[in-house]
C-alpha cells in the first residue's frame, strides 16, 4: 500500500455527502442485510461503501397533505410502527410487517429492499406498485422522480450512480391489502405475492415474486373494473386471465408460482373488502 | 477507520475491516463462541445478539455500523439479563435443548419479548420465534418453556404496576 489508505466505509450524515460518495464510486450501505450476504452468494463485497443509515432526512415517515412520504432508510419495523394506524395503507404495512423475520425487519430498509436489483421476492415492490407510489432519487444530474413501474424496469441501469431518497404514496389510496405465500408459515421468501389497492376509485392489482420483476395485473384490473368486487368471482377471472410466466427458483417451480395466484387473489380481495390484511 | 462500541458492558475497539461481520469479531477475535454462525444469511437466527437492546443478526451486521452502540451477546445476557436467565433455566428444566446450536439465538430473541410482552399467548410466542430455526426439536417444548417463563414472571410480579 502506498500513501494514505482510503477508508473502506464512510458514514454520510447528509444526502449531499452520500451523493458525493456515490460520485466517487462508492456503493451504498443501508441496513446491510443484503450486502452482507454477498459472500454466501459467491460475490465480493463492494470495495468502498458509504453508509446512509444515519442521514436524518432519509429516516422520516411524514404525512403530508396529498402524500405519505417514506424515507429510504426507514426500516421495515419503523415503517410498521409509523403507519400501523393508517387503515388505508394496510397493504403496505402488512408487506413491511410480514416480510423476512423480525431480526431482519429491524435493520432492513425500504430503500435497500427496492434497490436489490436481482431480488424478485420483494414485498414492497408489489405493495408500492398497487398504491401508485413514486420513487425519489438523487442522481448526478440532480433529483429525479420515477413511477414505481419505471423505477423497477430501469433500476439496474440507474442505481449504480443514484441514491434512492424515498417514496411517496398518494393519499388517494382508499384501501389496500397484501397477501403472500411463503412455503413455511413465515420467515422465508414468498413464492408469490398479490397486492391490491383502491386508488382514486380505481382497483390496482400487483403481483410479486412470480416473474423476475413485480408488475401490475392489468388484464385482471380491467376485467374487474366497475364490477362489484367478490372474492370468488375475482379468483375465477384470475384463473382465466393468468398471463404470468412463473420463474423457476429454489423455493418453487414457475408453474406453481403461477398456479397459486387465483387463490391469493381470492384472499387478497376478501382482505381488501374486510379492510384487514393478514 | 476504527470502531468503538460497548460489548457486554465493556469498551471494545476494533481497528480491522469495518465490513467484518460482527459474528466473526465475536467468535474469532473475542472467542465468544456462544453466538453461533450457521447459515450466515439471516435465515436461522443462531447468531442473534442484541444491539441497543434489539435482537439482530450478527452475521449481517458489519462492525463499522456499530460505532457508539451497545452490543450484548449470550455471554453477557447470561450474566446481566434476568429474562435471559429465566429462559435458560426453563429450557434446561423442560429438557428442550438437544444439540444446542439454536439456543443462544433463541434466548437473545426471546428475552426482550419476555420483558415487553408479559401477557403473550402461545401464538405470539411462535411469531416472536419465526426467525429462529431449530433443526432438532419440534419447537413445542421450546414454546412450553417460554410459556412457563411467562407464567413465572406473572406470579413473581403479581399484578401489573
Ligand atoms: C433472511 C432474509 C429473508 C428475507 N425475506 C424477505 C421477504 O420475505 N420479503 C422481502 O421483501 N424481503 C426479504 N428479504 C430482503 C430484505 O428485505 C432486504 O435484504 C433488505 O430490505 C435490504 O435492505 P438493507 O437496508 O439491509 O439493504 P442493504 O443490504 O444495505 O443494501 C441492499 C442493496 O441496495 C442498495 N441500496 C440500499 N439503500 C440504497 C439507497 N437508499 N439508494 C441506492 N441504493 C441503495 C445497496 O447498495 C445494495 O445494493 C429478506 C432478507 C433476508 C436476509
Ligand atoms: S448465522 Fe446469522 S442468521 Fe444464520
Ligand atoms: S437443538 Fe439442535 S438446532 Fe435446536
Amino acid at each position: 500500500m502506498h500513501g494514505i489508505v482510503e477508508e473502506r466505509l464512510i458514514v454520510a450524515e447528509t444526502i449531499e455527502e452520500a451523493r458525493d460518495a456515490l460520485r466517487q464510486g462508492r456503493a451504498v450501505l443501508a441496513g446491510g442485510s443484503w450486502v452482507m450476504r454477498a459472500p454466501v452468494r459467491g460475490q465480493a463485497l463492494p470495495e468502498r461503501l458509504v453508509s446512509v443509515g444515519r442521514i436524518a432526512a432519509l429516516s422520516r415517515v411524514e404525512v403530508e397533505e396529498n402524500e405519505y412520504v417514506i424515507g429510504a432508510a426507514v426500516t421495515h419495523f419503523a415503517l410498521t410502527e409509523a403507519l400501523r394506524d393508517v387503515p388505508q395503507l394496510t397493504g403496505l404495512v402488512t408487506a413491511a410487517a410480514t416480510s423476512a423475520n423480525p431480526a431482519v425487519r429491524r435493520v432492513a430498509t425500504l430503500g435497500g429492499n427496492l434497490c436489490c436489483v436481482d431480488f424478485a421476492a420483494s414485498d414492497f415492490a408489489p405493495a408500492l406498485l398497487a398504491c401508485g407510489a413514486l420513487v425519489y432519487l438523487e442522481t448526478a444530474q440532480g433529483p429525479a422522480t420515477l413511477p414505481m413501474a419505471e423505477f423497477l424496469a430501469r433500476r439496474a441501469e440507474v442505481l449504480p450512480r443514484a441514491l434512492l431518497t424515498g417514496v411517496r404514496v398518494p393519499r388517494s389510496v382508499r384501501a389496500s391489502a397484501h397477501q403472500r405465500l411463503p412455503m413455511r408459515k413465515a420467515g422465508d421468501y414468498p413464492v408469490a405475492i398479490v397486492s391490491m389497492a383502491i386508488c382514486g376509485g380505481e382497483l390496482h392489482i400487483a403481483v410479486g415474486s412470480v416473474e423476475p420483476i413485480a408488475r401490475r395485473w392489468t388484464v385482471l384490473e380491467q376485467a374487474l373494473d366497475g364490477r362489484t368486487l367478490n372474492p370468488e368471482r375475482a379468483a375465477e377471472l384470475a384463473a382465466t386471465l393468468n398471463d404470468f410466466k412463473g420463474r423457476d427458483g429454489i423455493e418453487a417451480d414457475g408453474w406453481y408460482r403461477r398456479e397459486v395466484l387465483p387463490a391469493l387473489v381470492r384472499r387478497c380481495t376478501a382482505a381488501l373488502l374486510s379492510g384487514e390484511s393478514k | 477507520m476504527s470502531t468503538t462500541f460497548q460489548l457486554n458492558g465493556e469498551t471494545c475497539r476494533f481497528d480491522g475491516d469495518p465490513m467484518t461481520p460482527l459474528i466473526d469479531l465475536l467468535r474469532c477475535q473475542r472467542f465468544m463462541t456462544g453466538t453461533k454462525a450457521v447459515c450466515r444469511e439471516g435465515f436461522c437466527g443462531a447468531c442473534t445478539v442484541n444491539v441497543e437492546g434489539e435482537p439482530v443478526l450478527a452475521c449481517l451486521r458489519p462492525v463499522g455500523l456499530l460505532e457508539g452502540l451497545s452490543v450484548m451477546t449470550i455471554e453477557g445476557a447470561s450474566r446481566y439479563d434476568a429474562e435471559a436467565q429465566l429462559l435458560q433455566a426453563a429450557f434446561e428444566r423442560v429438557d428442550a435443548v438437544q444439540c444446542g446450536m439454536c439456543f443462544p439465538g433463541m434466548v437473545m430473541s426471546l428475552s426482550k419479548f419476555l420483558r415487553e410482552t408479559p401477557r403473550a399467548d402461545r401464538n405470539a410466542v411462535k411469531h416472536a420465534m419465526v426467525g429462529n430455526i431449530c433443526r432438532c426439536t419440534g419447537y413445542e417444548r421450546i414454546v412450553d418453556a417460554v410459556m412457563e417463563c411467562l407464567a413465572e414472571a406473572h406470579s413473581a410480579g403479581g399484578a401489573d404496576v
